[in-house]
């Protein structure tokens, strides 16, 4: 589904991608771990289409097609779902709003007509429930004023409507609290088919306690040094990320 | 005396002025003179219909006959005047009296970096004079433009390259009973080169009962690196009026806070005009105004963001009781391509007096896109919640009203670096609300 | 910037003329020309002595130049101050309104069958100065409401024009008010009588055709004692190369009690992309407040070349309110300045400012306000807040906010902010598949919102199109 070949990515002259490789086939949850500043928001930005980031070399191929020459918005209506480490804020928009016009415009690009209000409605209900979000978010401001897991929460939420068939989760999981963490991993759990994958990436095991990968990416300094099984993260989480640091040192 | 007698007087006080120069007159320094008393006698003292004295009137200031020129110095004790100094840590002195320089009570230096007379620059620095002279300040104000043209005498700091002030400077000008009516015009010429620091403080004091009128004009230039801390107390008697001209240019990742408190006076004026010149320069703007009967103070800030990722930070608190008046009017210009500016600006009013006024005109003018910039502006009084819930657990109304308004002032005296001055500061204002909180923050 | 590029040279949409025959007064000014107004409208003595008192006001005035707009200054002598419609006839039905007209209203956008059906809107049309049509009249009139045109009533009402006019805009208060008041052609005129809540919405919608014409409309709304109205103006032009001079003044009267909602979509002709051509917008907008009484500005302005416009409040009884909610556009070579005065005499009178400025191109908007708190409104609230909007570095936002306290118990609270539409914002948008444009589309509305949400709703889908149509291209 996702083949990533030797991709390099740089900021303002900045390497900060050199050289990853990853396959993501269908139905499959990858975590990619690393420690701060290893390039993991990176690669979801870069994946996602965020513009300030050149891809110096490599590919991505997304269901057979070069995703690199698609613009973020055309990214999306193949399926590719960003969830932001940061959501951000804007003020004035309500979040039915917001989704309507997400949907909508998916369904044109697709040649199909607009989802029937009613319809929208049920699945954004049934969605809310499934992520125990009270039904007045859908009335607030787009994140305006949402606390840091309420953010998330309505990431996840999107994440749920939108129904991607690749779904990246960038660091959902920090700055949650336990309670909420449990939400949202429930919430992805839920959403997991084996027609869908998912990308997570995180600074911290505690996620893949809730959402439990196949494969375990460790990020560092641009490329992908391990990768293995869930054991992995537990090794990683035992023994910290100095571990691999001296590893490679050594080599 | 009419507004348009003192002009007459200063068009000929400036004839007289100019034949006692002798030499200097061909100087290119006495040129820019000459065109700024031009300029003057073509524009005249500003009156309410300029927009920028919409809400500041000088006639009740300028009906007197004011001397135009000073007389030797002054005899003062020490004692008489120490409380008007921060007596209690050592300080570089400029201090003059009647607008004549007092050797007797100043302490320069010029070990390292000149603390000095402006007059003494002009005949020692001259090369520093003639660069900096007449180069920031807004001589399109008629006010600027007078000053300029009597610029003879004021106080002269420069730091030189990397050079850090062991202590801070301190500029006064007093006017004494015996010199009578006088209208006082000092210049100020301040330079820090790259990387220097210094901080200043400056008042003037009356301690007559005669109309004193002070015309003050800074030239600040702040290079690359350099760091400043500019303080004024305004906190003279109710004769005294004063008009203050500060024009600072800052240069590359250089650094200004200004802070001036304006507590007493007939009327307090201060213009002062900021200019990011190099990137990544910040300036934090503080005010305090705490006005009771028959004062006026008008704070007319000008911030202008040339060049991009500069910052600045404005505070402005005025406090008005009786039939005080007081006028804000803060500006902040981002020029086209200034991008990545960070702009942020306050002003609280508490009105308290039955016949107090606020005009207040926060102003933003922007040609960039990429920028943060925010103005907030409020007029009002106490919070009767928080009074009813002091006086609920037993504080009377008087002291209630004072903790309350001291701590308002606090947020502005909080931010002076110089414990010294914040103490007095702190006793300052509680002696002004007429409470004694016995304890020093 | 290649959308930019694109859509900013999308059409003005509503930029075509009608061909109507029209009649046409002779260039100039004079005292001549304003008898010829007069006579033309078989106007009574009194009007004809009040214009002419006008007149001899004007000429003594100086055109202002505080405001922050730089513009060529029209020559008075170059405009015809009277262009009417050839159809003389008074219609009493849609059917005897002159088919071409009726598609220019179907142009507008403003179907006006389809608005009596659907809205029950009672809608009076003025067509270069004159007003044409009056939908609703006899239902209103059962009610004892009157709504006509201005014309009609100096000649049926001429004791409430008497009283009221020029008496919250007097003929001296500024050079463009003094102008309209020698040479206003027509207009609206709306009174509500005691204790009736005006059952629909009452409309105007204007619309410059004639070329050379300058127009001078004036709307006079009288709401008494515990009345009700809510009154909408739309304003078109077609494109022209010259600049078409529009002063309007505007009158309104909240009783003890009353309260006036008055709403403007204004989209005058812009000039192109080059700046060329485009309305000049000098409009005097003033209501005044008696006991609890209460006026509610509400404007939406996407267009003219220049604006200069302050509707305004004088909260002269006890607990009345003030309120100005207001988004102004500009782009390509457009300058706005506008904004609100908020005049409080009376005790507990309370206002409210919402002002949102979007700049785009090369233009300039400036916010200007007063909020004045006289020394016996005790108690006097208001808060303020102007916010701007930039897209691109080439335009100019200002805000200059004058606030005049002499009340102790006052409260006033006045913010700002200035910001542009994020890349992070747009990106968050993209990533969910909404492109650039319509993303640009969602997040202006949602920063309009707070002014949006007071118009009418057939107004308010319409002006969130306007604000589509008016930014297209902006964000590159």
């Amino acid at each position: 589904m996702l083949h990533i070949k030797n991709l390099h990515a740089s900021i303002e002259d900045n390497k900060i991608l050199k050289g990853i490789n990853l396959e993501v086939r269908p139905g499959e949850v990858h975590a990619i771990m690393g420690p701060n500043g290893s390039g993991k928001s990176t690669l979801s930005s870069v994946i996602a289409g965020r513009e300030e980031y050149e891809v110096t070399e490599g590919s991505i191929e997304f269901l057979n097609e070069d995703l690199l020459s698609l613009s973020p918005e055309e990214r999306a209506h193949a399926g590719i779902f960003l969830s932001f480490q940061y959501p951000v804020e804007i003020p004035g928009v309500s979040l039915t709003n917001f989704i309507k016009t997400s949907m909508n415009e998916t369904r044109k690009a697709k040649g199909l007509e607009p989802y029937p209000a009613k319809d929208l409605l049920k699945k954004m209900r049934d969605c809310l429930e499934l992520l125990e979000m009270d039904k007045g978010f859908l009335s607030r401001s787009l994140n305006e004023g949402f606390s840091g897991g309420e953010k998330k929460r309505n990431e996840i939420f999107q994440m749920a409507l939108l129904e991607p068939k690749l779904a990246i989760l960038d660091e959902t999981d920090s700055g949650l609290d336990i309670d909420a963490l449990r939400i949202v991993a429930s919430g992805v759990n839920k959403l997991r088919s084996p027609k869908k994958s998912f990308v997570l990436i995180t600074h911290y095991q505690r996620l893949l306690n809730y959402i439990e990968p196949d494969y375990v990416h460790v990020l560092f300094n641009g490329k992908i040094v391990r990768s293995g099984g869930k054991e992995l993260a537990h090794e990683l989480e035992s023994k910290g990320y100095d571990w691999i640091k001296q590893e490679l040192a050594e080599v | 005396m009419s507004v348009e007698l003192l002009a007459d007087k200063l068009s000929s006080s400036f004839i007289v002025f100019e034949n006692e120069l002798n030499g200097e007159t061909k100087t290119d320094l006495h040129r820019i003179r000459r065109e700024s008393m031009e300029l003057f006698e073509k524009k005249g003292f500003p009156s309410i219909r300029h927009e920028d004295w919409k809400y500041t009137s000088l006639k009740p200031v300028l009906k007197h006959d004011y001397k135009v020129f000073h007389k030797g110095d002054q005899a003062l004790d020490f004692s008489d005047i120490k409380k008007f100094f921060i007596h209690d840590i050592d300080t570089h002195k400029i201090v003059f009296v009647n607008g004549v320089y007092s050797s007797w009570l100043s302490e320069t230096t010029h070990q390292g970096y000149d603390v000095c007379t402006f007059s003494a620059a002009l005949r020692r620095h001259r090369d520093v004079t003639d660069r900096y002279f007449s180069k920031a300040a807004d001589n399109s104000s008629a006010m600027v433009a007078l000053n300029t043209a009597f610029a003879q005498e004021g106080a002269y700091i420069r730091m030189t390259k990397g050079a850090s002030a062991i202590k801070p400077v301190e500029i006064i000008h007093f006017t004494t009973e015996e010199a009578g009516s006088l209208l006082n015009q000092p210049r100020n010429l301040i330079v820090l080169e790259e990387g220097s620091d210094v901080q200043i403080i400056e008042r003037h004091q009356s301690l007559g009962s005669k109309p004193v009128f002070t015309n003050s004009v800074s030239e600040i230039f702040v290079h690359a690196n350099a760091s400043l801390e500019l303080y004024r107390v305004q906190n003279d008697a109710n004769t005294a009026s004063i008009v203050d001209h500060t024009s600072i240019q800052q240069h590359r990742d250089s650094r200004v806070r200004t802070a001036v408190f304006s507590l007493g006076g007939k009327l307090m004026r201060n213009d002062l005009n900021i200019a990011f010149l190099g990137e990544n320069a910040e300036a934090h703007l503080d005010g305090l105004t705490l006005l009771d009967d028959g004062q006026h103070a008008d704070h007319h800030t000008r911030v202008d963001h040339r060049v991009p990722h500069c910052n600045s930070f404005e505070m402005y608190k005025g406090i008005y009781d009786g039939n005080s008046k007081g006028v804000f009017n803060g500006q902040i210009m981002v020029r086209p391509h200034a991008q990545k500016t960070n702009a942020f600006q306050q002003n609280n009013n508490i009105i308290l007096g039955e016949k107090a006024s606020v005009d207040t005109k926060p102003q933003l003018e922007i040609f960039a896109d990429d920028v943060k910039c925010s103005h907030g502006c409020t007029v009002g009084q106490l919070d009767d919640e928080a009074l009813f819930y002091l006086r609920s657990r037993g504080i009377p109304e008087h002291e209630a009203k004072a903790l309350l308004l001291y701590a308002i002032g606090d947020e502005v005296i909080g931010k002076v670096r110089l414990k010294e001055l914040r103490n007095r500061l702190h006793k300052l204002m509680a002696k002004k609300l007429n409470v004694d909180f016995q304890m020093e923050i | 910037m290649e959308i930019l590029d694109k859509i900013t040279k999308s059409d003005y949409k509503y930029g075509f003329t009608t061909d109507i025959e029209s009649d046409k007064a002779p260039n100039g000014i004079n005292e001549d020309i304003i008898r010829l107004i007069s006579s033309k409208k078989n106007e009574p003595e009194w009007m004809l002595q009040w214009r002419l008192e006008a007149f001899a006001i004007w000429q003594e005035m100086k055109e202002p130049e505080w405001a922050n707009v730089t513009y060529k200054k029209p020559d008075f002598n170059a405009i015809s101050y009277y262009s009417a419609p050839k159809s003389k006839k008074v219609l009493d039905s849609l059917d005897e309104v002159d088919p071409e007209l009726l598609k220019t209203f179907a142009k507008l956008g403003i179907s006006l069958d389809e608005q009596k059906r659907l809205s029950g809107v009672a809608i009076d049309i003025v067509v270069d100065s004159v007003s044409v049509k009056t939908t609703f009249k006899a239902k209103l009139a059962e009610l004892g409401i009157i709504f006509c045109s201005m014309t009609e009533a100096i000649h049926e009402h001429p004791e409430l024009v008497q009283k009221y006019l020029g008496r919250v805009v007097p003929r001296t208060d500024n050079f463009y008010a003094a102008l309209n008041s020698a040479v206003f052609t027509d207009g609206s005129f709306c009174f509500i009588p005691k204790g009736v809540r005006c059952p629909m919405e009452l409309s105007t919608y204007f619309r410059i055709n004639e070329s050379g014409t300058g127009q001078f409309e004036r709307t006079l709304v009288i709401a008494d004692e515990d009345s009700y109205v809510s009154y909408l103006e739309g304003c078109t032009a077609p494109m022209r190369d010259e600049n078409q001079l529009h002063a309007a003044v505007v009158e309104l009267f909240a009783m003890d009690g009353a309260e006036i909602k008055y709403s403007t979509v204004q989209n005058w002709y812009p000039g192109d992309v080059n700046g060329l051509g485009g309305v000049f917008n000098f409009v005097t907008k003033r209501g005044i407040c008696e006991r609890n009484a209460k006026i509610s500005w509400t404007q939406v302005e996407t267009g003219s070349a220049v604006t200069w416009k302050y509707p305004s409040c004088i909260l002269k009884g006890e607990n009345s309110v003030g309120e100005f909610y207001s988004v102004a556009v500009t782009n390509n070579y457009q300058q706005a300045d506008t904004g609100t005065k908020m005049i409080h005499l009376g005790k507990n009178t309370k206002s409210t400012i919402i002002s949102k400025g979007i700049c785009a191109g090369k233009s300039n908007g400036s916010y200007r306000g007063l909020v004045k708190i006289g020394p016996r409104a005790d108690n006097a609230r208001n808060f303020s807040q102007c916010d701007s909007l930039l897209m691109g570095d080439g335009c100019g936002s200002h805000t200059f906010p004058y606030i005049e306290i002499a009340n102790k118990s006052a409260q006033v609270e006045h913010e700002a902010a200035t910001s542009k539409i994020g890349e992070d914002q747009l990106f968050y948008c993209n990533q969910r598949g909404i492109p650039t444009e319509e993303a640009i589309a969602l997040i202006v509305n949602g920063y309009c919102k707070d002014v949006l949400s007071q118009l009418p709703m057939e107004f308010a889908v319409e002006a969130q199109k306007l604000l589509a149509v008016s930014l297209e291209g902006s964000v590159g």
